[in-house]
């Protein structure tokens, strides 16, 4: 009989594996990095702490981003760099606060991106068999290859970010097509008058002065102006029905990764996109994992995605008994830039959830 | 401490005169003891009864930790201060004034923005042209969040305000903001529009019962008593707690 202490020190030697550096963040973690980078959503999980001098700080909610904030501190930007952890995080439940240990890896300016992520594949997929969970559902998800359809797609260039920043939010995405959608029957409104771009953002800085705003600090003036510009023009259709269409239905698709993403290839060679790097990438992870877990179903679902804008490649999910979320992680290239590194440097993680797997194991 | 009920009332201005005229035309004529200084009051004829007085905010806390079992807050601060607050309290009786709205309100001259949805586009838009997230002023930061999240808006932060937060705007200290208005009269004065689709919550004073004290048999019975007094018993109030 092996009990739960000899499992975690097999989790142990995975995250201390050799090539991999283990790291213990600091459990008091200053709250605003989260919010700057995740926003009130991610924000409203935190358990918050006021330091006296008015700091607010939180305790640990998760490991990567402390991981590859020091990582870029240190300098090491682009140096090829693996580290592992396992320890408690802290988030705000439902029910109240929520204590959980988590561990991981993080591989960091790694030179083949792709090994790199069959790499973080194999250790969910040992972590997971630590717990003798070796069927997992599996769940891909693709960030870029969306992002590959929307650059393609025919649609006036202000609405792909804000298309993107719907994706992983399927009833936001729902709501912002109906709304393009619709437009194209809601009649223009004739009722404004035409107006020159000028004239109109003097009107608009007129009205921001008149009410005490700076028209330099916060939304300028021509920004006012101009979307008021583009909402007229949407109400004269703009964003092509066809390309609402296609985001609708590849948005739908979800299935076994091996028939599913054969379709989406044959989608883009009715609209003539070149998805075929991305593509190729699912695929090659997609049999990573066929080998990894034979016995697992491996899906991939196109409308899948951390709701999160640092998130760049494939994302993954593996899933337990009660579809409870055992490991997840991806590709996220963006989160470095972010936090600062002046050179593109790719990522690739994941993290298990070590107290669900164990409550898993005793079900 | 005895094992009576306790009611809290709130401490100042108007609330406090309308939550006691509306007791006393119920029957319970409350007496602030020390005066207007004073925390703690009577109730005619209820010596079991402790009344405390204490800042509406601060009812609503207590009433959703239990440790005051009835109160008179505004339904606004009730929902702000509980994730899901129809588990932590019940809702006893709506005493009929405070009567306001908490809403979204947007510098008016933000021409291009009439509803939710277009306040979505503007805050997906708004950290790419400015470097920085979109910011809402607000005392409210539970219903904010909440609202934003109903909206699939996350692309924002809230500032945390607790006073003048119409200001906020022209202060430069944050883009929009969410508060309580009951005439409008603040917000236009500050140059700001409520969004056709931006009331977030219609609220107003009301007497609360917590769910999360403990209510033993007896206390059940001294609720049902206290509340007969006023004929404020909603049928069955007590096989909720």
């Amino acid at each position: 009989m092996i009990n739960p202490f000899d499992r975690r020190t097999a989790i142990t030697h995975l995250i201390e594996a050799e090539g991999i550096a283990r790291v213990n963040p600091p459990m008091l973690l200053e709250a605003n990095q989260y919010f700057e980078l995740a926003g009130e959503e991610f924000g409203r999980s935190l358990l918050m702490s006021l330091a006296n001098d008015g700091i607010e700080y939180c305790l640990r909610p998760e490991f990567t981003i402390p991981i590859v904030a020091q990582y870029v501190r240190q300098g090491l930007a682009g140096s090829p760099v693996a580290y592992g952890y396992m320890g408690p995080v802290f988030r705000q439940g439902p029910e109240g606060p929520l204590e959980h240990v988590q561990a991981g890896v993080e591989l960091l300016g790694q030179l083949d991106p792709e090994q790199a992520l069959d790499e973080v594949l194999t250790f969910a997929r040992r972590s997971l068999a630590v717990y003798r969970m070796t069927t997992p559902d599996i769940r891909l998800g693709g960030v870029d290859l969306f992002e590959a359809i929307l650059a393609n797609a025919k649609m006036p260039d202000v609405w792909r970010p804000r298309i993107r920043a719907r994706f992983g939010h399927p009833d936001a995405m729902t709501r912002l097509l109906d709304r393009l959608s619709e437009a194209h029957t809601s009649k223009a409104d004739v009722s404004a008058e035409p107006i020159d771009k000028e004239s109109l953002t003097e009107y608009v800085t007129d009205r921001m002065l008149a009410a005490g705003f700076n028209p330099a600090d916060g939304r300028h003036p021509e920004e006012v102006a101009e979307r008021y510009y583009e909402k007229q023009a949407l109400a004269a259709a703009h964003v092509p029905l066809p390309t609402i269409d296609l985001l609708r239905l590849y948005l739908s698709v979800e299935g076994k990764a091996s028939i599913v993403l054969d379709e989406i290839e044959a989608l883009a060679g009715l609209y003539k996109f070149d998805l075929s790097a991305p593509l190729a990438a699912l695929r090659h992870h997609a049999a990573t994992l066929k080998a990894l877990a034979p016995q697992s179903l491996v899906t991939f679902d196109a409308s899948f995605s951390p709701r999160l804008d640092y998130y760049t490649g494939i994302v993954f999910e593996m899933l337990g008994g009660d579809r409870s979320v055992l490991a997840t992680g991806g590709q996220y290239d963006r989160l470095l830039q972010r936090l600062g590194a002046t050179v593109p440097v790719t990522a690739a993680g994941c993290i298990v959830w070590v107290d669900r797997l164990e409550q898993e194991m005793q079900q | 401490m005895s094992n009576g009920l306790t009611l809290a009332i709130p401490s100042k201005g108007r609330l406090e005169e309308q939550s006691r005229e509306a007791f006393a035309r119920a029957g319970l004529v409350i007496e602030r003891s020390g005066g207007a200084r004073s925390y703690f009051g009577t109730a005619a004829r209820q010596p079991d009864l402790t009344v405390r007085f204490m800042p509406a905010g601060e009812i609503a806390r207590e009433l959703i930790r239990g440790t005051v079992d009835l109160g008179v807050t505004g339904s606004d601060l009730v929902e702000d201060a509980a994730e899901h607050s129809e588990d932590a309290v019940l809702t006893i009786k709506s005493l009929g004034f405070g009567e306001a709205d908490v809403v979204v309100a947007i510098p008016d001259p933000w021409i291009d923005v009439t509803q939710m949805v277009d306040l979505a586009d503007v805050a997906a838009d708004f950290r790419t042209r400015h470097g920085r997230w979109l910011r809402v002023a607000t005392k409210y930061m539970n219903l904010t969040r909440r609202h934003f999240a109903r909206h699939g808006i996350i692309e924002y932060r809230v500032v945390e305000s607790t006073g003048a937060t119409e200001a906020a705007p022209a202060a430069g200290t944050a883009d929009f903001i969410v508060d309580i208005t009951s005439s409008g009269s603040t917000l236009t004065a500050n140059g700001l529009r409520v969004l056709e689709d931006g009331i977030i919550l219609k609220s107003e004073a009301s007497l609360f019962v917590s769910r999360s004290g403990d209510w033993s048999p007896m206390r059940k019975a001294q609720l049902e008593a206290l509340m007969s007094v006023v004929n404020w018993v909603p049928p069955g109030i007590t096989t909720k707690l």
